[in-house]
């Protein structure tokens, strides 16, 4: 039984100018102890439906359909349901459900100390006294690994390092003990070495709480390293979803595959040129007619040569099942069983 | 299964088959860097007094021959982009030579001549920075943007700086129809080339890139280091390519630089920093880079602790207090600048008798549909 039920979230944006269809039918669950890694490009929506959980998503930004069920005392409750700004959401946000955010900088108050605002998380969840919640908020710092939490508390951030910052902001993501922190790029503004002692700390921190993990990001190194299920987005759609092993082993959609192959890895032949995919992000109001990749598609198929009409440029495609737990939004895959299209093949 | 169709024309127009490789090493030093200095003073209190400083740059030689890629490498604060602006002379080094190769073929120490000496220089070494969005004017065309280091070298007539912009953006796979826009309407990876359009301009031998590809999308990138690849092979370039992505460095460099807390503390050709580092900080750095596979997950173990403070450094070797091999001496004595096989200098009291862990250089993920 999944923790968090996303079903064809739609999260719009609408201005004089037109509508951002930011996510656009994002389907997938989180269960208790896992990760669920969620990757993609600039304007992939994926931030967009962390914010759209959580509800706190900007104007006019708006979710115009879907649900977001999370399970409580055996039933589930609808969080697209909520009022956003009701006592309801607000016993979630941040209580069952941590958040922690790319930019430590500017996550914590320049003009508090990292210990009152803390405190004040602490005490908004829980009911504990000002010694308490102190006392509490010690015992998270060292939880995340902050050597001499008691004067740490009374720091501000800008007198804590890039990394320090972070661990705080974890600790005061947890100060309820969530059963679901989404982690929104937690390491990209990190270096490589305090990147790794983060990834430690949240993978150590779920095994202890066994918590579930949604974490979004667009390095696949970070996803590699540390999800259980990954969710590929582009341009609002989820157009792959599967386990981690298969979406780095054996990817379906050109739009993964083609992903994987443009990272300048560590492991590759150095000064080759890459792989890349052709054109950028289209901007989002321009975006493509039917499958929202074909433009950049190697394997793009036109009307005329589709076998049942159903072509990219047209047809939306839905996300199909090719496996077990493995799913792809692409036309290639519409037949059944067919697990890998020929034509796919000779391209490479 | 269907028949497979071309894909629609694109905004980027197709790409001609790559250059000949022509021989990019010539063995002539373009630029030799000696004891390179940068010390920012900190100062306290109503009289301003001195009361420290911030070691930025300590002490950093390296040679880049010409037609090169070296890369410096390292975490945020250890110096590399206060080096690479010492050498473009945009903050005036404390001490150390930067002798750099004209064009004429003299010598001329960048560190220490005259601003309008320096002039001159300028169109010799150029830079491509960070951010595409804020390091283009954005009430500036295209045309102004690249056309403006002609314009201030002497180009005066706006033809020829219309064919000379004509020319660049083509050379960086851009419409030259599109030069009477402005930066917004171009994506940030169009937007990228632009940049480099403007610092090829004047003809360049030295191009210093500071984080060239990191604010971009990982498919864009791509095509920006494709690109950047290409531009040396074609021009004849040399980079300084400033970098924290190690495997952008991996990809694009010749030679590596790895600093830490503004000192070099290992420098050797591509190859062997990656396959067999000899600094404990390197392998500490290749062993810390997420791989994209997980079925290499769980191999690393995080390196403890924080970079040290560059104003208050440790004593010693700089490394010491986070490093696994430390002994009673890298405490109290500082590490000299070592060559330890030909070409590969470390700074390590260990890095003989020390076997590291790099990077298997084989392919392991070849993501592919089957």
């Amino acid at each position: 039984m999944p923790l968090l039920s996303v079903r064809d979230l739609r999260t719009y944006f609408v201005a004089d100018e037109g509508t951002t269809r930011a996510v656009d039918g994002a389907t997938f669950d989180l269960y208790a102890g896992k990760t669920l890694g969620i990757v993609g490009e600039t304007g992939c929506g994926k931030s967009v439906t962390a914010r759209s959980i959580l509800r706190i998503v900007e104007r006019p930004g708006r979710i115009v359909s879907g649900e977001i069920l999370l399970q409580r005392d055996g039933g589930y409750i609808d969080l697209a349901k909520l009022d956003p700004d009701g006592r309801e959401i607000r016993r979630v946000r941040g209580g069952e459900i941590g958040l922690v955010f790319q930019e430590p900088m500017t996550s914590f108050s320049p003009v508090h100390t990292v210990g009152d605002q803390v405190i004040e998380a602490i005490q908004l969840h829980r009911r504990l006294d000002k010694a308490r919640a102190r006392a509490r908020a010690i015992e998270l710092f060292r939880m995340v690994g902050i050597s001499r939490p008691e004067g740490r508390l009374d720091e501000y951030s800008w007198q804590l390092s890039g990394g320090l910052r972070q661990r705080a902001m974890i600790a005061m993501a947890l100060a309820a003990e969530p059963r679901l922190l989404i982690a929104d790029e937690p390491t990209t503004a990190l270096d490589v070495t305090t990147q790794a002692q983060i990834l430690e700390l949240l993978r150590d921190l779920q095994r202890k709480t066994h918590m579930a993990i949604m974490l979004i990001t667009h390095d696949l190194g970070v996803i590699a390293e540390m999800a259980d299920d990954v969710v590929v987005m582009y341009l609002g759609r989820v157009v792959e979803h599967g386990p981690v092993d298969q979406i780095f082993h054996a990817p379906k959609h050109p739009y993964t595959q083609a992903l994987l192959r443009s990272i300048p890895g560590i492991q590759h032949e150095a000064r080759v040129k890459l792989p890349t995919i052709s054109g950028s992000i289209p901007h989002p109001f321009a975006r493509p007619a039917g499958c929202p990749f074909h433009p950049r598609c190697a394997l793009v198929m036109a009307c005329a040569a589709a076998p049942d009409g159903v072509c990219c440029d047209h047809h939306e495609p839905e996300l199909i099942t090719v496996e077990e737990g493995h799913s792809v939004s692409c036309h290639l895959y519409r037949k059944k069983g067919a697990a890998v299209p020929l034509a796919l093949e000779s391209a490479r | 299964m269907s028949t497979i169709v071309t894909p629609p024309p694109t905004a980027v127009p197709p790409q001609p088959p790559a250059a000949p490789l022509r021989e990019r090493l010539t063995g002539q030093i373009l630029l030799d860097v000696k004891d390179l200095k940068k010390y920012f003073v900190i100062h306290r209190g109503f009289l301003r007094r001195t009361t420290g400083y911030v070691r930025a740059v300590d002490d950093v030689s390296f040679q880049i021959q010409e037609g090169e890629t070296l890369a410096l490498v390292g975490e945020t604060g250890c110096g590399k982009t206060t080096t690479s602006r010492c050498i473009l002379r945009a903050i005036d080094p404390t001490s150390g030579q930067i002798l750099f190769r004209t064009e004429s073929g003299k010598t001329v120490d960048v560190a220490t001549i005259s601003k309008r000496e320096l002039r001159p220089l300028r169109r010799q070494m150029q830079m491509i920075f960070q951010d595409p969005y804020s390091s283009l004017n954005p009430r500036m065309t295209v045309l102004d943007i690249i056309g403006e280091p002609l314009l201030v070298n002497g180009v005066k007539s706006r033809r020829e700086r219309i064919d000379r912009v004509e020319e660049l953006m083509r050379l960086v796979r851009l419409r030259p129809e599109y030069m009477r826009r402005f930066p917004h309407a171009f994506s940030g990876g169009q937007r990228q080339r632009i940049g480099i359009a403007r610092a090829l301009a004047l003809h360049p031998k030295l191009v210093v890139a500071d984080e060239p590809v990191s604010a971009l999308d990982v498919s864009v990138q791509a095509q920006t280091l494709n690109l950047l690849l290409e531009l040396q092979n074609t021009l004849g370039l040399t980079y300084l390519f400033v970098a924290h992505n190690l495997g952008v460095v991996k990809h694009i460099s010749d030679r590596v630089a790895v600093m830490y807390v503004g000192q070099i503390a290992e420098l050797a050709e591509r190859e062997a920093l990656f396959r067999s580092p000899k600094h404990p900080y390197t392998a500490a750095l290749l062993a810390s880079v997420p791989k994209p596979d997980p079925r290499l997950r769980g191999q690393r173990k995080p390196l403890p602790g924080e970079v040290a403070n560059p104003a208050a450094p440790p004593t010693g070797c700089y490394f010491h207090p986070r490093c696994a091999f430390a002994v009673e001496r890298c405490k109290v004595e500082r590490p000299a600048w070592e060559q330890i096989s030909p070409g590969h200098w470390v700074r390590c009291h260990r890095a003989r008798e020390l076997t590291l862990p790099g990077i298997e250089t084989s392919s392991t993920v070849a993501p592919a549909a089957n």
